[in-house]
């Protein structure tokens, strides 16, 4: 009787430690999200002589890795050559030299360490790449039923986009807004 | 019977093509039409967008359009120039003086000198603009910019000054063309519209 209760403790804390250590990796991979185009959104928007444009872009991949991890960590790389709107003279003015200048950086680049977390989400410290220029950014992710959703404003001038056809706004609007739509 | 007609009908305008033809190839009078609808129209399009009251959209979509026409009629061009090459154009009426045949072929030679340049120079201009903006013409294909003098902003200038200039000699010479049908129709009864019209 006596033997059979040391039996069942013994079984009873092998089986706890063995469903922590087989639940450890399912938690750590709860905060770390892979996504790219396929299910999740990076779209933009802005105004050209008054009126609105948007676009997506349609290849682009990340990872998020979130806290409570000790090293949260987001990177994304975006095809810039996949910028599109819809209206063909937007799209190849586009990938011109003096805007996304795609021949040069086909790529744009955002890479964050400083992640904190909100009541509603996180709060994202980190530093955008775009035509070789490296801007720092700060922006909310929110958590939604599907996944996360954050939305920042780009000073286009600051990236040097559009400076030689259009430096005073005339045109292009200044601040084009990013939309994000992450599905988990 | 009717055949016969036909046949007889069409022999005869296919000996006056081969001789001196009354009036100038069919494919001539069309493309003389068409393009002189469409110098109206930038003529027009080309005032409104620099001086008219319009948003910066409205304007914006107008020289699109403006951009648009023009590589239509600079192929339009092309073709009339081809058809005057290859085809025989009717002899001058015998009832003008020397003098206006001289000032005829003076001036249809400045007003083909102006359809050559005013879509030449627009091109220029939209090649070297620093807005570096493509050509959609209508939506329905691309047309290129000239190569090597993008965004060029002194050749858009030059260019810009010989676009505006040609466009007011070319309204002169247009007005004198016009003018020089209505002088020989009233005073001279000499018909020209004719040689212009099936």
């Amino acid at each position: 009787m006596f033997h059979n209760l040391i039996q069942l403790y013994r079984f009873t804390v092998q089986t706890a430690f063995t469903c922590l250590l087989l639940a450890a990796p399912i938690f750590g991979n709860a905060e770390t999200i892979n996504t790219n185009h396929k299910t999740s959104q990076i779209s933009f928007a802005g105004e050209h002589a008054g009126m609105p444009f948007s676009g997506k872009f349609r290849s682009w991949q990340a990872q998020l890795i979130l806290p409570p991890s000790n090293t949260p960590k987001i990177e994304a790389s975006i095809d810039l050559r996949s910028a599109k709107t819809g209206d063909r003279t937007y799209d190849e003015t586009l990938t011109e030299g003096d805007w996304f200048d795609v021949k040069n950086t086909p790529k744009g680049q955002f890479v964050s360490q400083d992640i904190q977390l909100t009541e509603k989400g996180y709060l994202v410290k980190g530093e955008l790449t775009l035509r070789g220029i490296t801007q720092t950014l700060e922006f909310a992710l929110t958590h939604t039923s599907k996944g996360l959703t954050g939305q920042l404003k780009i000073d286009r001038l600051a990236f040097d986009i559009g400076k030689d056809s259009d430096p005073d706004a005339e045109w292009v609007s200044r601040y084009i807004t990013l939309n994000l739509h992450i599905t988990r | 019977m009717m055949n016969k007609t036909t046949k007889a009908t069409f022999s005869s305008s296919a000996e006056e093509q081969l001789s001196t033809p009354q009036r100038y190839h069919s494919l001539a009078i069309m493309l003389h039409w068409l393009i002189a609808l469409g110098i109206v129209f930038m003529f027009a399009s080309g005032t409104y967008m620099l001086y008219g009251d319009l948003s910066k959209a409205e304007q914006y979509k107008l020289f699109q359009i403006h951009k648009s026409a023009g590589v239509l009629i600079l192929l339009s061009v092309v073709a009339r120039v081809a058809t005057r090459i290859f085809t025989h154009p009717p002899a001058l009426p015998s009832g003008l003086s020397g003098r206006d045949k001289r000032l005829s072929k003076l001036g249809h030679l400045g007003l083909y000198a102006c359809l050559i340049v005013m879509p030449i120079s627009g091109w220029v201009m939209v090649s070297a603009s620093p807005f570096g903006l493509p050509t959609i013409v209508f939506g329905w294909f691309e047309w290129p910019h000239i190569p090597g003098i993008s965004r060029n902003k002194p050749i858009e200038t030059l260019a810009r000054t010989i676009h505006w200039t040609t466009a007011s000699v070319f309204l002169s010479l247009i007005i004198l063309h016009l003018g020089a049908v209505i002088k020989h129709q009233y005073f001279e009864k000499i018909n020209l519209i004719k040689r212009m019209w099936w």
